[in-house]
């Protein structure tokens, strides 16, 4: 059996091994559907989640509709770099394409809230229930129009509603 | 050579320890110390043959004598469901240790069974048993195999036999229908139907704990990294899910907080076991590993 490549399904590209953890956590939540998300390897740095989108996703993007990505990235204080990595990506892909991470380093997050998947795990509780106890952190809340974003469009098919 | 295992149960810790020794002249291994104790009240303890049983009033001391070839855990006798004796060897008995070898998979059973073996070829027996324990279990089972498999239909397990039966997969879409034996279903496809049974067993006679050897064997790269995080899913709400694996991607399923490093410099030398966090990593995780420089030794 392989993969059903025109199911709806979000690839994750994390920047380190700090945020691939956190996605980590996010799968772990009863309610999201493993097969609609798969965490890939970790790139090494913010501008090599953007090589990687370019080199790895924009053709798989282009074939297949359904296909979204996160670049799951450390903002390193800097919230303008959302624009930066924005204008990077190629405009017809652009609605389907998230920019999401830390205010600063994800080792500040985790000394506020705990190991990476449980910040992962309450991120994907927050995505299902509607909420936003653990986004309006201060080092999340600049998520804010990327996260109403993808609620909008990949929850429908990330989540399901009642435990397997 | 010394066992222990430390469980929190109903939050109270039970700690049971069982040790062996060797000595000059004999021909197996004899057990020299047992103890069982809950949140460090001793339960019953073993020094070699001479079993002790703690009592309500210790004036009152209960003792009894035992082959030193056999652990006494599973022959001192519990009072009550609410013996701390009884929870702890239910959950042991509850534990499932998985190393299956899909080929001698075949799906026949003539009897039913709660407890599979490690190498998974009473499949039959086992889903006979759940079935027949949690009925409802069929439909865990089902909404799983649907997200993997959308083609399959059902699972049936007629009898063929005086007394046996023999599993068989139904699949259908568009183009028809097709009925295949169990036995004849690839290795995945059987890795497939045991991760569907242990997330059922954990919610219809959970919570287990699930040891699994190398989850990841059999399956194509794109289904190892859904399946380690179905499993890890299941297990959220109870019970524990562990497993060894070698699998770049199944590694990359667990986190630092949550995966050991496990290394043996030699045959005569035990098994060195250290959590990742403890272990200083230069660059990425699973690089590093191929490198070889995930050193698990304290320096």
């Amino acid at each position: 059996m392989s993969v059903n490549r025109h199911q709806p399904r979000v690839f994750v590209l994390p920047e380190d091994d700090a945020n691939r953890q956190m996605a980590n956590g996010f799968t772990l939540h009863w309610s999201l559907i493993p097969r609609r998300m798969q965490v890939l390897e970790e790139a090494g740095g913010w501008l090599q989640v953007l090589e990687r989108f370019k080199t790895d996703q924009v053709v798989g993007m282009s074939q297949f509709a359904d296909r979204f990505v996160i670049l799951l990235i450390d903002f390193d204080g800097r919230e303008d770099r959302i624009q930066e990595v924005r204008a990077e990506i190629p405009e017809p892909l652009r609605n389907r394409v998230f920019v999401l991470g830390t205010l600063t380093q994800p080792e500040e997050l985790r000394q506020a809230l705990g190991t990476y998947e449980t910040i992962g795990l309450a991120m994907a509780k927050d995505c299902q229930e509607g909420t936003n106890a653990t986004w309006s952190h201060r080092l999340l809340s600049h998520n804010a129009v990327e996260l109403d974003r993808l609620r909008s469009q990949v929850s429908p098919f990330l989540f399901r509603e009642t435990p397997l | 050579m010394r066992f222990q295992l430390d469980v929190q149960l109903n939050g109270q810790m039970y700690v049971y320890s069982i040790a062996f020794d060797y000595p000059p002249g004999f021909k197996e291994l004899r057990v020299f110390e047992e103890r069982l104790a809950v949140d460090d009240k001793m339960v019953f303890s073993r020094d070699k043959a001479q079993v002790h049983l703690a009592t309500k009033s210790p004036e009152k001391e209960a003792k009894f004598m035992i082959d030193w070839h056999l652990a006494a855990l599973p022959i001192v006798q519990e009072q009550a469901p609410q013996d701390p004796l009884f929870i702890f060897r239910q959950w042991l008995a509850r534990t499932v240790i998985l190393r299956p070898i899909p080929s001698l998979i075949k799906g026949n059973s003539e009897q039913e069974t709660l407890h599979p073996s490690i190498d998974g070829t009473d499949f039959g027996a086992w889903f006979s048993g759940l079935l027949k324990y949690a009925p409802a279990a069929y439909g865990k089972i089902d909404t799983y195999l649907k997200q993997v498999m959308p083609d399959i239909d059902d699972i049936k397990n007629p009898v063929i036999g005086k007394e046996s039966r023999s599993l068989e997969v139904q699949f259908s879409n568009k183009l028809g229908s097709v009925t295949i034996p169990f036995a004849d279903l690839s290795d995945g496809e059987k890795c497939f139907m045991i991760c569907a049974m242990v997330l059922a067993t954990n919610d219809s006679y959970g919570p287990l704990v699930c040891f699994w050897d190398e989850p990841d064997n059999h399956l194509a790269l794109s289904e190892v990294g859904h399946f380690v995080t179905s499993l890890r899913q299941g297990f959220q709400s109870g019970g524990q899910f562990i497993t060894t694996s070698h699998n770049p991607e199944a590694i990359r399923r667990f986190s630092e907080e949550n995966t050991l490093v496990l290394h043996r410099r030699s045959h005569l030398e035990p098994t060195n076991v250290r959590p990742l966090s403890d272990i200083q990593i230069n660059g990425e995780l699973v690089s590093a590993l191929i490198r070889g420089d995930v050193e698990p030794y304290e320096r």
